[in-house]
């Protein structure tokens, strides 16, 4: 510790130079915490939802297939079951254009007792229920679209042959790491239209012809009373519908989410090899630094060891100069990368690909592990020249 | 002015430095080609359509293939109309079922394929249709076909094996086409009757595609499929289907372009930080440059000429590190229909215009500071200098 003003003072020197190499850092460290954010996210939220003991029970053979709509009564009134609700994609525009929002086609009564980390007003709630053509949205959305309740929110069928126009009855909060950006309504209002259209005018894909028409619940989303019952209860579902003519495939909501964090493929893996990409460069750009630093202090590191510092205390100098410089300039990128997401919604700039955004904490520490690494990796080589350069050399050498 | 040969030598004489700042330019410079490359990949695949002639039938409202199914019996009158092309096999226009089922992959996660029931013409109207593996399927066997991805990655997707989705959807794989890098080369194809079958949805399909003979007869099979009491559909042309599919690029391009700017930033300091030693190593010798009468501007153009020299090195050296990557194909999903998407690297004008620019900014602002501060400096105390 004795030694810590003269390294700071070493590190300061050249205030350019410190300047620049902790610039990049930052920078580079703010962009890894960026693309890694954006899985720890999602893996996180997908871990915390394990604390809701929901499951999800979908077709087998994906979001195409068909649920009946009958089974939501059955599942509910299984053991082990708090309350179930049909969960329907519905896909529609908004004011002619591809709605960047999640539109879900839900039970009224059951639904805010499924998805119960969401708040709707009481009041609010009763009249959601109350009116069949009502929705309830997200406090996000209602800020992005500048909506209240009681404004209207229609909305065009793009997977479905009929458009709905809905009416904002309430706005439901919650925590700002979850999905505040969605659109629940009715799941009679939407069956009730589809029953209207003539059945062989559907057809589309994402939707079997069958599942096009009325009757399909997309999905159920259930909350169960326990958490050790959520595994058997998924068996216990798919078992129960396994030789019918839609049989299911039923997970956790953990699982679920896996899901969609699967669909991303070879991206992931992507990004991953731009992030060590940038690491290694940044190795480069730092050790150049910090090397020219050394090349400036030829004699002065001549005089310290000819007075009698040893090879391992300069080492220690060297690497420690380097250490604090990456360090500073990683938990800048870092730590102010996860500042700044806390205090500016980034999730607004996504156009609807992220309902949320912010930096984990484990993440923020990867990343100062990371500048940690980097100032370690690119002292080295300087700190081991300057440990071993001679010192009759060095008190010669005219800088 | 202060010969070019200058700066060269310079940099030749503190190659470490050089080689360092080169090598961590290119890296970043490479960085950013790979994810413009991917970008540039996505958009051609969703832009490439077979002829301006062609057009894509859907159900007035929708706007993908995926969601825009009708009535069979629709289909069938559409495929009679008069303007559309006609050769021996009769009317170049195809039905098309689109089915989106789960498969695993050989490293057992899961994704979406589209599963596209397919009429023989649908091959004609697709751009470069080439059996590149195997055959072509044969109508009724419960036989595919797949593009070159989806045969590399999924479970039962190589010749002579057998894509399940689900109890009742299976297709044994009998060939790999590819289809001039279009939207197709994210897609298992089996023939009509086979998916009609296999999906329960006789009597539907998503897509009619046809092409029409000439550009009048486009003109008025847009108006018949469109205003005609007949039929109420939606006639698109093709490229503007696929203009309009494009948007789905738009948030990796935008991440893209935020990666690159940030990456040039990093990138750019770095060469500011060479150029600024690189000034100050040499204070005396501006002094007797300027003693010699060279004048203030001849030093500035000579530091911020080295600066561009030095990271262009970079620039080049990154763009040549992205040249193996044009055999770089990644599979993802596009999040507007949840299915697969095949992306291949596309080395062309968009990635070779990042790579310039952020190499010229890198060079011009990271270069500036320092030839300021090499200009500014005074003749005799820079030549007073050690």
């Amino acid at each position: 510790m004795k030694y810590l003003t003269y390294i700071l003072r070493n590190a300061r020197r050249n205030p350019v130079r410190t300047g620049l190499t902790v610039a990049s850092t930052a920078i580079c460290l703010f962009l890894m915490m960026i693309l890694l954010s954006f899985f720890a996210m999602n893996e996180e939220a997908t871990k915390a939802s394990r604390a809701y003991n929901r499951i999800i029970v979908m077709n087998a053979n994906g979001f195409a297939g068909m649920v009946p709509v009958a089974r939501v009564r059955q599942v509910a009134a299984m053991d082990g079951v708090a309350a179930a609700t049909a969960f329907s994609w519905y896909g529609g525009k908004y004011q002619n254009e591809r709605a960047l929002f999640a539109q879900f086609a839900a039970d009224a009564d059951s639904v805010f007792d499924v998805l119960d980390e969401f708040k709707v007003p009481p009041d609010q709630l009763a009249d959601f229920k109350a009116n069949k053509d009502g929705a309830v949205i997200g406090r996000k959305l209602a800020q992005d679209l500048k909506l209240k309740v009681g404004d209207s929110l229609p909305l065009q069928g793009d997977i479905y042959p009929v458009d709905l126009k809905l009416n904002v009855r309430g706005i439901y909060d919650g925590s700002s790491r979850s999905d505040l950006r969605m659109c629940i309504f009715h799941y009679e209002y939407l069956d009730e239209l589809l029953k209207q259209v003539s059945m062989a005018s559907s057809g589309g894909s994402l939707a079997t012809s069958s599942s096009q028409r009325s009757g399909n619940a997309g999905m159920v989303f259930v909350k169960c009373k326990a958490a050790d019952s959520t595994a058997p209860l998924c068996r216990k579902i798919d078992d129960e519908y396994r030789s019918t003519e839609f049989p299911t495939r039923t997970q956790t909501e953990e699982a679920f989410g896996q899901m969609f964090s699967e669909m991303l493929g070879d991206l992931k893996d992507t990004i991953y090899w731009i992030g060590g990409a940038v690491v290694i460069s940044l190795l480069f750009v730092a050790g150049n630094a910090m090397a020219m630093a050394m090349r400036e202090r030829t004699t002065e590191v001549a005089v310290l060891k000819a007075i009698g510092f040893t090879k391992g205390l300069v080492l220690l100098l060297v690497l420690s100069e380097a250490v604090l410089v990456a360090g500073f300039g990683g938990a800048l990128g870092s730590l102010g990368c996860k500042a700044l997401c806390e205090a500016v919604d980034m999730s607004q700039f996504t156009g609807g690909m992220l309902p949320f955004f912010y930096v984990p904490w484990n993440t923020a520490l990867i990343g100062l592990g990371v500048s940690f690494f980097v100032g370690l990796a690119s002292g080295l080589a300087p700190a081991a020249l300057a440990a071993n350069a001679s010192v009759i050399d060095g008190l010669r050498k005219v800088v | 002015m202060i010969p070019f040969k200058y700066n060269v030598r310079n940099l030749r004489v503190r190659w470490k430095t050089t080689l360092m700042t080169v090598v961590g330019t290119a890296l970043l410079v490479a960085s950013s080609c790979i994810l413009f490359g991917l970008v540039e990949g996505l958009e051609h695949s969703l832009k490439v359509s077979g002829d301006p002639l062609d057009l894509i039938i859907l159900r007035k409202g929708a706007t993908a293939e995926t969601t825009g199914g009708f009535e069979g019996k629709k289909a069938d009158e559409l495929l009679t109309l008069g303007g559309i092309l006609r050769d021996a096999d009769g009317p170049v226009g195809a039905k098309e079922l689109l089915n989106i089922a789960v498969a695993e992959r050989n490293a057992k996660t899961f994704n979406n394929l589209i599963i596209r029931g397919v009429q023989p013409a649908s091959r004609k109207l697709r751009p470069d249709f080439k059996i590149v593996a195997g055959r072509d399927f044969e109508p009724g066997k419960g036989e595919c076909i797949v593009s070159r991805s989806i045969a590399r990655l999924y479970k039962g997707g190589q010749v002579g094996g057998q894509l399940v989705f689900g109890e009742k959807e299976k297709y044994r794989v009998v060939g790999v086409f590819t289809a001039g890098g279009s939207s197709a080369e994210s897609e298992v194809w089996a023939d009509l009757k086979d998916v009609e079958r296999n999906t329960g949805r006789d009597g539907s399909v998503s897509c009619v595609q046809i092409r029409a003979a000439d550009p009048k007869a486009f003109d008025q099979l847009r108006k018949d499929i469109e205003d005609g009491t007949q039929f109420r559909l939606a006639a698109i042309p093709e490229s503007t289907y696929f203009a309009g599919q494009s948007e789905s690029s738009l948030f990796l391009k935008g991440a893209g372009t935020l990666i690159a700017v940030l990456l040039t930033f990093g990138a750019m300091f770095a060469a500011a930080n060479t150029m600024f030693s690189a000034v100050k190593s040499r204070t005396r010798e501006i002094g007797t440059m300027r003693a010699l009468g060279f004048s203030r501007g001849d030093v500035l153009f000579c530091f911020l000429g080295e600066s561009v020299l030095l990271s262009l090195l970079g620039g080049a050296l990154g763009l040549l590190a992205t040249l193996p990557m044009s055999f770089l194909s990644i599979e993802t999903s596009n999040f507007n229909t949840f299915a697969s998407v095949t992306i291949n690297f596309r080395f062309g004008p968009l990635v070779m215009a990042v790579a310039l620019i952020m190499t010229l900014v890198m060079g011009l602002f990271g270069g500036m500071i320092p030839a300021l501060r090499a200009v500014r400096l005074e003749v005799i105390s820079a030549l007073r200098e050690l």
